[in-house]
């Protein structure tokens, strides 16, 4: 028999669910949300979105501003006009669960060592050619297997996996904005903290209703320059620069990843003029994440980035004054560490996802007694 | 050949050293099978048969939610199809058109519901006549998105027929994406693997984006990710699904069910929108199509006061594009309606 990569992902999201959480997957299974194709989906009216003449509405959760007529669906393929009214089909009906190391994320400055109850529904509101899940982001919930699994049973599944997080993440949690909050509602009433992983494409009314429920937010800033977000994503820079602005004035915690793309978004003034607006504009505590690209999805005549190319541009935001620049997907390298930035010493040693050793003391430096911020409790 | 690498043709002496469009050996073997096809397979071949500006109409006048009957919908397929192949009578348009080793997929646009999704009466009309032409029915497959449109509009899921197949893709796509121009995209393996010919069979509809949703944007049920791309009023990407390989070269027959046609509010069924155009158009241009449902439509929005299609703020770009890349005639001077 054999089986595509989407149905390999979902299925090892299964099994992993399977082995971490026998009655979780017990339940899910009984009360699958969606998988026989053409199946009528669940629909729950969507939160962010304004009516229009004739049956047609506009949606004002990401500034992609798709206006829907009736039948018809957004960019992000999981929210539906319905006769005049907007639906969204994926509250509650997640496709990936799996509990991941924190650092997966990555969130390093997030309880470190932690799991993070991660998951995810179909849909994207951007396609980025590079992406790396694209199995489930770039498709519909309908052409994917998902379960239902309301917010309270996310987190108690959470609670029985020993995660202290959960995490939306692997597609791009914009698109399932509702359960999004619902989860963070939940998991904060019973001290779980809920983090996200977005690619902060959103409009600033519905950011700002969820992110004070969150504990961190990891964003992706894909480029510093327009064109690519034009080319690339088929989003906008500008909308991701205020979502970063927002988050550091609501005061979430916050981290960065800049997946540096061969040709496309690594040159040196590139790499300059991001981490000089972040230092400018977030400060120099927001940590700066280089990640390695590897070819995938309609970017696959590109080889992967050179190591020599992120630790260029580890290099220059420590030149630019950012205090904690780290690199990812290059397990082993000095650059997933984190230092201390007035006395140099190693605080967090890495190798991958695993923690190595932390010495961080009531989230200082024990040895010059710096105050490293985080969400170290 | 590496995969996904840009290769170099070694064959044309003109050609050599210059990089030349990205292809997957899926692709590639397409083209290699397409162009054995239309050497063989075919009594006539299907490019022979293509006839660029040339769409053939056929009266066939039913009033709302009101069946055309059986026999009034194949005198209308017949016609249509006879005299936009150039053919003596419908069932020689269509051996015209396919071969008996076709494996013929005829693609519906269900989603207005039955309503508003080309009649049941109409395709079973042009079954009827590729089967006559020899074509076995169990390779005659009628298809849509899901299982669950079809049924909407009325038709009877068939997974082995007979007296044809009638099934969704249901999300039976290629494992991975394929590019042309700006789309990336999963297709349905329908198109990609089980067919060897296709049809669009559209109705003619306004679309609140791109202007008109008749036969080219049929395609777009075909991809995994069509929300995607309906930006910038679907151009390019309208043309861009129906330039690939896997539409453009098995595509041999658009037909766009005008029994009832709708100049406003779709691509949904809106009832204010709809009138009774009482036609059936066939053509192998499915540029042409497109452009004679577009100037119906305008001619209804006239009559009833309204503004074009370009006023309301949805011009009809995409046809512009798609006669650029070759695939007919979007100019109203070449444009040649003939009448059965």
């Amino acid at each position: 028999m054999s089986i595509d990569r989407r149905k390999m992902i979902v299925l090892g999201a299964a099994g992993a669910a399977a082995t971490l959480s026998p009655p979780l997957l017990r339940t899910a299974a009984a009360q699958r949300g969606s998988s026989a194709a053409g199946d009528e989906l669940p629909a729950r009216e969507a939160s962010w979105y304004k009516k229009l003449e004739e049956g047609r509405i506009e949606c004002e959760l990401c500034p992609q501003a798709c206006q829907v007529a009736d039948m018809e669906r957004g960019m992000c393929g999981v929210r539906e006009n319905r006769g005049g009214t907007y639906y969204t089909l994926v509250h509650s009906l997640a496709c990936s669960i799996h509990t991941d190391p924190i650092e997966k994320k990555p969130l390093f400055h997030v309880l470190p060592g932690e799991k993070a109850f991660s998951f995810s529904t179909a849909g994207c509101n951007v396609e980025c050619k590079f992406c790396q899940n694209w199995e489930i982001s770039q498709f519909r919930p309908e052409q994917v297997q998902s379960y239902n699994l309301p917010p309270e049973r996310l987190v108690a599944a959470a609670r029985r996996n020993g995660a202290r997080l959960t995490a939306a993440t692997y597609g791009e949690p914009v698109v399932f904005w509702e359960y999004v909050r619902d989860v963070a509602i939940a998991a904060n009433a019973v001290g779980v903290k809920p983090t996200v992983v977005s690619n902060g494409f959103i409009k600033e009314k519905p950011l700002r209703e969820v992110v004070p429920l969150l504990s961190a937010i990891k964003v992706d800033l894909k480029s510093f320059r327009d064109e690519f977000y034009r080319k690339q994503v088929r989003g906008e820079l500008e909308p991701v620069l205020k979502s970063l602005e927002v988050i550091k004035e609501i005061g979430v915690w916050l981290e960065i990843v800049v997946l540096l793309v061969p040709t496309l978004n690594d040159s040196a003034a590139e790499v300059r003029d991001l981490c000089s607006w972040v230092k400018s504009k977030l400060g120099p505590d927001v940590p700066v994440h280089f990640t390695r690209f590897h070819p995938t999805y309609r970017l696959t005549d590109l080889p992967p980035t050179p190591v020599a190319s992120l630790e260029r541009a580890w290099k220059i935001g420590r030149d630019a004054g950012l205090n904690y620049v780290y690199l990812g997907n290059v397990p082993g390298h000095p650059g997933e560490n984190t230092i201390c930035p007035a006395c140099g010493e190693i605080l967090i040693r890495r190798v991958g996802y695993r923690i190595l050793s932390n010495r961080l003391v009531n989230g200082s430096c024990p040895d010059c007694s710096r105050s490293i911020p985080g969400v170290w409790s | 050949m590496a995969r996904g690498r840009p290769f170099q043709c070694l064959y044309r002496p003109d050609l050599r050293g210059k990089t030349l469009k990205k292809l997957t050996r899926r692709e590639l073997a397409l083209m290699l099978g397409a162009g054995a096809l239309a050497g063989s397979a075919h009594g006539k071949s299907s490019r022979s048969s293509v006839q660029p500006g040339v769409v053939g109409l056929a009266e066939a006048k039913a009033a709302l939610g009101k069946p055309l009957g059986a026999e009034a919908a194949r005198l209308a397929m017949s016609g249509a199809l006879k005299t936009a192949v150039g053919e003596e009578s419908g069932v020689e348009a269509a051996a015209a058109l396919f071969s008996p080793r076709d494996t013929v997929g005829i693609k519906v646009n269900c989603l207005a519901g039955k309503v508003l999704s080309p009649r049941v009466e109409l395709v079973e009309a042009l079954v009827d006549l590729i089967a006559e032409a020899g074509v076995d029915r169990r390779r005659i497959i009628v298809f849509e998105r899901s299982n669950r449109e079809l049924q909407r509009a009325g038709f009877t899921i068939r997974e082995s027929g007979p007296p044809y197949r009638c099934i969704g893709t249901n999300n039976d796509y290629d494992r991975e994406p394929s590019t042309s121009g700006a789309i990336g995209s999963c297709f349905a393996r329908m198109v990609s693997t089980t067919c060897s010919a296709l049809v669009s069979f559209g109705v003619v509809k306004d679309h609140d984006l791109s202007g008109v949703s008749a036969g080219m944007k049929n395609w777009y049920g075909v991809i995994h990710n069509p929300n995607k791309y309906h930006d910038n009023g679907c151009d390019p990407y309208i043309a861009d699904v129906a330039r690939h390989p896997y539409i453009r070269n098995k595509l041999r027959l658009t037909v766009l069910d005008g029994v009832i046609a709708q100049c406003h509010g779709g691509p949904a069924y809106r009832q204010g929108g709809i009138f009774e155009l009482g036609m059936v158009a066939a053509s192998t241009d499915p540029v042409a199509a497109d452009l004679w449902a577009w100037r119906e439509i305008e001619s209804e929005r006239a009559r009833r006061g309204m503004p074009t299609l370009e006023a309301a703020g949805r011009p009809v770009r995409f046809l512009a594009t798609a006669a650029k890349a070759g695939l007919g005639v979007d100019d109203p001077k070449r444009l040649s309606l003939v009448i059965a």
